[in-house]
């Protein structure tokens, strides 16, 4: 309900809008106060009325006209502006981002507001182009305007107003820009998809289109027409979708109520890579996860989505499962079995909550019982999806199945349904549109998810762009890139306008006393004989360091990191650039840099024989490299040399060479390996990886071999003095900031992550087990697992460690008690990231804080509020994880492509046993393989004893074979392209 | 303003007649001419001011909120606040019993219910700007034009949580509140109201003005619901801060008068208050 206080006639206004806001089951009245202006320029360079009463904003600058004088013409006819509305955006968004149309846009504010509250995502790349003035983008704030805003009439829904007040502006656009005002007749396009509120547009005089209509106008529609998204009316029309039906969503209110009584959860979906009809919920009131059996129960939820779940009755609680199911094997013929559809009736009674307690308590319990071998104790919960909080929707790479084209030939340019096959195989086939299916067979493209109705089996969705060809290597980059939400776009204009004008040829300024307040505070070190260690061809250096014998028998260690946040100042376009990114992404034969490259391959990395801007770290250590005193300052300093780890091993190692900087390298070496002593007495943990390293051709970049990553003690070297950098930083900086510090803890991996592990240790190799106690008795008790007959035993067991482990986390001081700080892995108290500013954004706020902490500078507030901090914390968590999972995708791609053109035999161990097949990991290439029971042999014969994790067969010679899990099997590995997927897969077979 | 003796003996004199003389002349049965106000204050549920003649003024402030009911004692809260006297005090305490009281004797609340579980709450917040004489009648007949106007969110959500907790939502578009009045379907919806007697000799008087009551023999405070007079009925000296000579004790007939006088002319008073309501133009916020 909204009243004028004034007429709307006589000066300024005042208009108070009423709603009622009910949160948390209550009900407020509230009461706002609007303002509106009569001074809001039109931003169109056409426009000669608005140019005349400018006002400057609360800056101080005037307002841009960015509305071109010569817009588009539409097929023959006028030029045109374009008016959007949210639904146009939220669907269409790529389309907006294309570089083929949508020029000199209007946004109403009323459209980016509704964009903001559905799809935030989506409101900042929309914030984004308007803020690039490329494509002339502009948002009207129509609802602080006089003459374009509307009151929400008596009965009027929300929606129903704000379509009214786009209608509203779009006419009075019209009017303004029409009626003596601009030399030429300008027309103004209203896209809009709603059916109802174009018609009622046309009747005000408004040109409204839909959005295919739309680009069918256009002089280069033929291109575009396959971008348009699907609206739902088009595939009802096209097909009746009727095959299944998922059971609704419950209401928003059922949701809160049974969340806050108990009986309803909500955590985040994970989908088994092993079976995609089994999903499992961790919600913080059981200790295991809930499973989720079926699409019925799993509802339409994506992996990774927010779901709300609810517990189903006792008789339905089911073990895991110990069968493979891959939806490529099942979906071709479109009859996924699911295992309770038919006899799934308890739909038809309520159950009451209270009942519901009495199973969540019941489920409790089970849950909570640990490793018992009665069978009906391993039953675990199982529960259905009956809500989503929120979508994990993103763009999806995949390619188009190629059974869903059909064959003939005279379909011509009609757009037909087709399937496309996601890379990620935990999610679900998506039906989209398209004239190209033909074209498009073959080829990566992105694809965009637009809605799942609960009367369609799939998810609809709509083609966004080809990437390529598959198997190409461009191609794969930008898909393993996209798949893993990184991005790699150049950094935009306003990122790089805020690199120091001088570019490439900033230098440290010749005098340092040049009324620079904090280049006084900066302590010179250019004496000290610092040198760097580095991976070989390591171009951005964050780190180095130096030592020297003091006179009283100590030693002055320094590290000294990269001074990063020099250059990027908080709150600008770079800052946020970099904290958005959050990391640097290294890919085989490619790095995604966090900030741009001037700063990180130049001004910012310590290279040799330059000086450049530091911030050190230095501890007097004394003989068994005890802290006897430590210091925090920005310094200049000049690096001595720059080497690899293998040329100062090699230097460390030659006895000839006896200079000042040899000796200090043997001085941070010998201190070093105390360091590290001390760690591993104090329980830090050894464990393993997989890891290998793809050697690439020099000259054609095709990858040559594959390599396991080699270690030498200079690695060690600069890794202990990182990690003892990174602990006094920690510190210094949680002293400082109590509530905010930025910090990294790593949590002791819960029981129930090693249970499985542990029985297969028990089963399979007597009087071996993993404890759990400490991070000290796990990693002796990995010690002691020593097989004696195959070395190579306790390192596997070391890489199925890891995977047991939790992922370590950043987090703002204030959301954990100190005794959570805890590092697990490090066994340190606290610790966090300084060292390397250039690729992760948790050492930039880190070096914010400390050198706030040494009174260099104040630090900004956004890393003094809580919040603010939460929220940084969250993304580059994301980030960092993302990075990671891109990473190891690359070396996985590449190992596939060195694996294509050597077939070779190999040994390897079965880490999993499965009812219908075993995987197998192979240390050579650190790759892990399934072989699924009929590549074994005979299928029927096969016999599988859930308790001893072993699998008895014949094989295809007849004879029988018994396969257990720990075994050493020598496999055949090849590499095969699954044509369904389209992607490289290690193929082993058992010898 | 405190009388002489010539005055108070003039006055006595006046009202002790067979038909009372009132120096404002009114009647007996008469109240003092007051304007009124309803729903203007825009972050209220329901709001009501009342001024008299006098420069009498209190304005009551009708606020909801949802609670769960096994939470809840009391579903009506008043504070009341008179200027220039203490919260603590026996007077505005005395106002504040009397008026919860009443309201929680004499209110529909099984129309405040919005599920099984949930419930509204009113909190009724009244403030006395300024007052001459006894202010109760004039806080409870602002309370009733303010109950009387009180709308609530429209809930939207299913109204059975017997077995499935749900979490009340509401409308967000607040001209879907519904009346408070028009929720109460099959009785119409009248809020107890106090009415104010002064006795002199065997005469009574509806609504005594200051200088009336330094001269009344006693004060009857009279309870009114649904058309009818009822419990409690208390007596009281009106004249609270002044030495009161006349004072003295309460005969029974006098009650039974009193009870017949308020049964007879009242149903008048709640019929003009309605009509007000009726004839308020009911613009939010228009008399600042």
């Amino acid at each position: 309900m909204i009243q004028d206080r004034k007429r709307l006639s006589s000066g300024l206004t005042v208009t108070s809008k009423v709603f009622v806001r009910s949160r948390n089951g209550g009900a407020t009245k509230i009461v706002r106060e609007h303002y509106l202006r009569n001074d809001i320029p039109c931003y169109s360079k056409l426009c000669n009325k608005c140019q005349l009463d400018l006002k400057p904003d609360s800056h101080g600058q005037l307002p841009q006209f960015i509305l071109s004088e010569e817009p588009q013409k539409l097929g023959k006819g006028q030029r045109h502006y374009i008016v959007l509305d949210t639904n146009i955006i939220l669907h269409a968004i790529d389309l907006l981002e294309n570089n083929e149309c949508f020029f000199d846009v209007v946004i109403p504010q009323t459209v980016l507001d509704e964009v903001k509250n559905r799809s935030f995502p989506i409101y900042q790349r929309i914030r984004s182009l308007v803020k690039s003035e490329e494509k002339r983008f502009v948002v009207f704030h129509n609802e602080f305007c006089e003459s374009t805003y509307v009151n929400r009439e008596k009965n009027e829904s929300i929606n129903d107003r704000n379509d009214r007040a786009i209608r509203k502006f779009s006419s009075w656009f019209k009017e303004h820009l029409n009626k003596d005002n601009s030399n030429i007749p300008i027309s103004i396009v209203l896209i809009c998809n709603d059916r109802d509120n174009r018609d009622k547009a046309k009747k005000e005089g408004i040109d409204a289109r839909g959005l295919a209509e739309y680009i069918d106008a256009l002089p280069n529609a033929d291109d575009l027409r396959d971008l348009v998204p699907n609206e739902q009316e088009s595939f009802a029309g096209a097909e009746t979708i009727n095959e299944t039906s998922f059971p609704e969503y419950y209401s928003t209110s059922r949701i809160m109520g049974g969340v806050k009584n108990g009986t309803l959860y909500q955590g985040m979906l994970n989908i088994s890579t092993y079976n995609f009809l089994e999903g499992s919920v961790q919600v913080p009131a059981f200790k295991k996860p809930l499973l989720i059996l079926g699409t019925k129960h799993l509802n339409r939820a994506f992996n990774g989505d927010s779901v709300i779940v609810e517990l189903l009755p006792k008789d339905k609680w089911r073990e895991p499962s110990t069968t493979i199911i891959e939806e490529s094997n099942i979906g071709v013929n479109d009859n996924a079995d699911d295992e309770d559809d038919e006899n799934d009736v308890e739909n038809t009674g309520i159950i009451p909550d209270k009942e519901r307690q009495l199973l969540a308590q019941e489920a409790m319990k089970v849950t909570s019982v640990s490793n018992e071998d009665d069978k009906s104790k391993r039953l675990q919960p199982t529960a259905k999806v009956v809500g989503i909080m929120r979508r994990s929707w993103r763009y999806y790479v995949g390619q188009i199945a190629p059974s869903s084209v059909s064959n003939d030939h005279d379909t011509g340019n009609v757009s037909k349904n087709c399937f496309v096959i996601l890379m990620d195989k935990v999610l679900p086939k998506i039906r989209i549109r398209t004239r190209k299916a033909k074209e498009l067979l073959g080829q990566r493209i992105v694809i965009a998810v637009d809605s799942w109705p609960s009367t369609s089996k799939y998810p609809q969705g709509h083609f966004v762009r080809c990437l390529g060809e598959i198997e190409s290597a461009e191609a794969e980059t930008e898909a393993l890139l996209l798949e893993h939400d990184v991005e790699y776009r150049p950094f935009s204009k306003n990122v790089l306008d805020c690199l120091p004008k001088e570019g490439a040829n900033w230098t440290v300024p010749q005098n340092l006393d040049n009324g620079d307040e904090q280049l006084a505070k900066r302590k010179d070190l250019r004496d000290k004989l610092v040198c760097s260690i580095d991976p070989p061809n390591c171009v951005d250096i964050d780190d180095a360091l130096h030592a020297q014998q003091l006179p009283n028998g100590n030693y002055e260690v320094g590290v000294h990191i990269a001074d990063v946040t020099h250059f990027v100042r908080a709150n600008t376009a770079l800052d946020n650039e970099g904290a958005a990114r959050g990391t640097s992404v290294y890919l085989v034969d490619k790095r995604i840099d966090m900030l741009p490259m001037l700063l990180g391959t130049n001004l910012c990395s310590l290279k040799p024989y330059v000086d450049r801007y530091a911030f050190s770290v230095i501890w007097e250590l004394d003989e068994d490299a005890n802290i006897v005193n430590v210091n925090y300052m920005k310094s200049i300093i000049k690096s001595r040399e720059a080497f690899s780890y293998e040329q100062a091993q090699l230097r460390i190692d030659d006895k000839s060479q006896n200079d000042d900087l040899t000796k200090s390298m043997r001085i941070l070496l010998k201190l070093s390996k105390k360091l590290k002593q001390k760690r591993l007495d104090a329980g830090a943990l050894n464990l393993a990886s997989p890891e290998v390293k793809v050697h690439m051709d020099s000259e054609t970049s095709d990858p040559g071999e594959v390599e396991i990553k080699k270690l030498l003690e200079t690695n060690s070297l600069v890794e202990e003095f990182m990690l003892f950098a990174n602990i006094s930083v920690a510190r210094k900086i949680f002293d400082a900031y109590p509530q905010t510090a930025m910090l990294r803890r790593h949590a002791p991996p819960p029981a129930t992550n090693f249970e499985t592990l542990n029985e297969m240790l028990r089963v399979r190799k007597s009087g071996m087990s993993i404890s759990l106690e400490s991070s000290k008795s796990l990693a002796d008790s990995l010690d002691r697992c020593v097989d004696p007959k195959d070395p190579y035993f306790n390192t596997l067991l070391r890489i199925l460690s890891t995977r047991c482990m939790m992922a370590a986390e950043y987090f703002p001081s204030g959301s954990y008690g100190y005794p959570e700080f805890r590092h697990y892995g490090l066994a340190v108290d606290i610790y966090t990231h300084f060292t390397s500013p250039i690729r992760r954004y948790c050492d930039v706020v880190a070096h914010r804080q400390l050198a706030g902490a040494i009174a260099y500078e104040n630090l900004d507030l956004s890393h003094r509020d809580k919040n603010k901090m939460e929220l940084i914390v969250k993304n580059i968590n994301k980030r960092h994880r993302n990075a990671q999972f891109a990473g190891r995708a690359s070396i996985e791609y590449y190992v596939g492509q060195v694996m294509r053109n050597n077939e070779s035999t190999q040994e390897g161990y079965v880490i999993k046993c499965f009812n219908n097949g075993i995987v197998v990991l192979v240390p050579k290439f650190g790759v892990e393989g399934l072989i699924k029971l009929d590549m074994l042999g005979d299928a029927d014969s096969a016999e599988y004893n859930e308790d001893k994790f072993e699998l008895t067969f014949a094989d295809f010679s007849g004879k029988k074979r018994c396969v257990a899990v720990f075994d050493k099997v020598t496999v055949n590995i090849k590499s095969i392209k699954d044509e369904i997927t389209g992607k490289r897969k290690a193929q082993l077979i058992l010898q | 303003m405190i009388l002489s003796p010539a005055e108070r003996s003039y006055l006595y004199d006046s009202l002790t007649q067979t038909t009372p003389i009132r120096p404002d002349s009114r009647s007996d049965h008469q109240f003092r001419p007051l304007e009124a106000k309803t729903s203007f204050l825009p972050a209220s549920n329901g709001s009501a001011r009342i001024r008299l003649m006098d420069g009498s003024e209190c304005i009551v402030s009708v606020k909801s909120k949802v609670v769960l009911r096994s939470q809840e004692n009391n579903l009506i809260e008043c504070d009341i606040d008179v200027a220039g006297h203490r919260d603590d005090s026996n007077f505005v305490t005395n106002l504040s019993f009397n008026l919860t009281n009443l309201l929680s004797k004499n209110f529909p609340f099984q129309y405040l219910r919005l599920t099984s579980k949930y419930t509204f709450k009113l909190f009724i917040d009244c403030i006395v700007i300024s007052h001459s004489s006894y202010p109760l009648s004039l806080l409870s007949l602002t309370c009733y034009l303010a109950l009387k106007t009180t709308k609530l969110p429209l809930l939207v959500s299913d109204v059975n949580d017997e077995e499935i907790e749900e979490q009340p939502t509401f409308s967000d578009d607040w001209d879907n509140a519904q009346l408070l009045s028009s929720m109460i379907k099959d009785e119409s919806f009248s809020p107890p109201i106090f009415i104010t007697l002064g006795v002199i000799g065997l005469n009574l008087i509806f609504d005594p003005t200051i200088e009336e009551e330094q001269v009344l023999e006693n004060g009857l405070i009279i309870s009114w619901h649904n058309n009818k007079v009822i419990a409690p009925i208390s007596n009281m000296n009106l004249a609270a801060n002044s030495n009161n000579a006349n004072y003295k004790g309460l005969n029974n007939k006098i009650i039974i008068k009193g009870i017949s006088m308020v049964n007879k002319y009242c149903g008048a008073v709640t019929h003009a208050l309605d009509t007000l309501i009726e004839q308020d133009d009911g613009n939010d916020g228009a008399i600042f």
